[in-house]
């Protein structure tokens, strides 16, 4: 049984104005669980539209999403469980912070979600301990926190619902290095920690390499392909052809096989890389 | 309800009102409306109503934009109609209780919600036709005198605010949207519970919302700043407004229009 299945999902941005859209045209998929999927695409081409049908903020025009096989639609006033159940980070989620305190505002989802006040303060301290945010921070207010500080925090506002899927958008948009590892390393130990299911898009294949084990292709609201990342990334061509490129140390390996190095097909990660390096050369020397 | 503002949405037909001097259009505009208050019996106010549905037939601008504002202030519409209803002599046609709608009320509350109606589509042909750098723009000039009275600086600035404002009417209202999502997404009950509640339930939207206001008004100050914008004076415009031939026909045709009505008023 499949945890999450989006059914012939089609969406067109309305109203009677000139700048009709339509976004997401006929989109079917499966999700498993414990999976984490990567949903890659150009700017336009549905992929925020796409995830705000998964936790209902917006209703589709036809088709169905159906969570652990129920339509989540099928009664509208409990949307808001679904919401529960399936978290999602938008862009810059700092911008949404608005309590006196870090813990105040952490605590923001699951006071809606109508639990205990000691239930909720578990819920809090539980989701500091594993993504890192201070026990001294909890007093402060999140406006005195630092832009990485801050996103942590709002991360952590969505990850204390304890949602089976979470799901983020761009979550290292206008980030340094650092700050991507480190918001990277969040989602990886939220998943360790609670088997959560995980929906990530970014425009960043590095990162969709690093962490993702399926990739989603949306291209101009249509599904374009739905696999694993190797196979994805091993299909440059079709790629190519809709914007979208594969990580940079692949075109690297690419073009290092064309001139003759003896190195791996399928090359996505750095440290792969590092490892595929440190074998011609042993190959090298002994020789 | 947030998606029905239109406020301050040009809309691209190049049609001929489009051409036609910011300027000229803004006394166009007070002209026009000043004939609708003028227009006294069903005739001219009639030939009013046929006068500003050929200027939306010409400005190119879909009919639906300008009914999607009249939809706004339908209640108005409505409320200003029933109340009129009562208000007449004549020949009572319904009665009941104290009241009774006549012939003069039924007359009446048609003509006074035709008025509301055409000041309102009057307004949005010309929002929808003018840009609103060019609006501001006109507006500072025809309030350019006012320099005389020793309020130069006073003016350049209000012109400068208002185009910001209507700047940022679009941006404030998307990012409106996605905080409401973002908190709807962490479980937030915007839609029910009571009064109170639901007054509580937009201090998650409020607060982030002034925040970020108070952001852009920091980083407009500096970009501004950065392209040594120090106020009105000795200021220049690349494209200047000049009059011309089209201004010149379209204000004979209003005049032209307003003679008529002052001409229907005289001889019914």
């Amino acid at each position: 049984m499949s945890l999450l299945k989006v059914n012939n999902l089609s969406y067109a941005y309305s109203g009677a104005t000139p700048f009709f859209n339509d976004a997401l045209k006929d989109v079917s998929f499966n999700i498993e669980k414990g999976e984490i999927i990567g949903i890659i695409g150009h700017t336009g081409s549905g992929k925020s539209t796409l995830v705000q049908h998964l936790n209902g903020l917006l209703k589709p025009n036809s088709g169905e999403i159906l969570l652990e096989n129920e339509n989540i639609w099928d009664n509208p006033k409990e949307i808001r469980k679904v919401r529960s159940k399936v978290g999602l980070v938008f862009q810059y989620p700092e911008y949404q912070l608005f309590e006196e305190t870090v813990y105040k505002d952490i605590a923001f989802g699951p006071k809606n979600m109508g639990i205990a006040d000691d239930e909720i303060d578990k819920c809090v301290r539980d989701i500091c301990a594993i993504i890192g945010v201070k026990e001294e921070h909890f007093n402060k207010s999140p406006f005195d926190l630092s832009g990485g500080e801050k996103r942590r925090v709002a991360i952590a506002g969505v990850m204390a619902m304890k949602p089976e899927i979470i799901i983020f958008d761009e979550p290292t948009s206008g980030l340094d290095p650092k700050g991507r590892e480190d918001i990277i390393e969040i989602i990886k130990n939220y998943r360790e920690a609670t088997g959560a299911t995980v929906i990530i898009i970014s425009h960043n294949m590095e990162d969709m390499a690093v962490i993702a084990d399926k990739l989603l292709v949306l291209n101009k609201g249509k599904l374009e392909m739905f696999d694993t990342v190797e196979k994805i990334f091993s299909n440059r061509v079709k790629l190519n052809s809709i914007g979208l490129d594969v990580p940079i140390v692949t075109r690297v390996f690419d073009e290092l096989i064309k001139r003759g190095v003896d190195v791996e097909k399928d090359i996505f990660t750095v440290e792969k890389a590092i490892e595929s390096l440190k074998k011609v050369k042993a190959g090298d020397s002994n020789a | 309800m947030l998606k029905d503002i239109t406020f301050g949405q040009y809309y691209e037909s190049g049609s001929v009102i489009h051409r036609i001097d910011a300027r000229v259009k803004i006394l166009l505009l007070i002209l026009i409306i000043v004939f609708i208050f003028i227009s006294s019996n069903l005739f001219s106010i009639l030939f009013s109503a046929l006068g500003i549905f050929t200027i939306i037939l010409v400005s190119g601008v879909p009919f639906s934009l300008y009914a999607k504002n009249l939809k706004a202030i339908l209640p108005i519409l409505l409320i200003t109609f029933v109340i009129n209803l009562f208000y007449g002599e004549g020949e009572a046609l319904i009665s009941f209780w104290k009241l009774s709608i006549t012939t003069g009320g039924l007359y009446r509350a048609f003509y006074m919600s035709l008025r509301i109606a055409l000041l309102i589509f009057i307004s949005s042909a010309l929002t929808y036709t003018t840009t609103p750098n060019d609006l501001t723009y006109a507006i500072e000039k025809l309030l350019s005198p006012l320099k005389y009275v020793g309020l130069q600086n006073a003016v350049h600035t209000l012109a400068m605010m208002m185009t910001i404002v209507l700047r940022f009417i679009p941006i404030l209202v998307e990012e409106t949207q996605k905080i409401m999502n973002a908190q709807k997404a962490r479980g937030a009950d915007l839609e029910n519970g009571s009064l109170m509640r639901r007054i509580k339930a937009l201090i998650p939207i409020l607060i982030p919302l002034l925040i970020s206001s108070i952001r852009h008004a920091y980083e407009l100050a500096e970009a501004m700043e950065c392209r040594c914008y120090t106020g009105g004076e000795g200021r220049t415009r690349m494209k200047q407004m000049r009059l011309t031939k089209i201004d010149f026909y379209s204000s004979c045709f209003a005049v032209l229009g307003c003679l008529i009505v002052i001409l229907l008023n005289i001889i019914f």
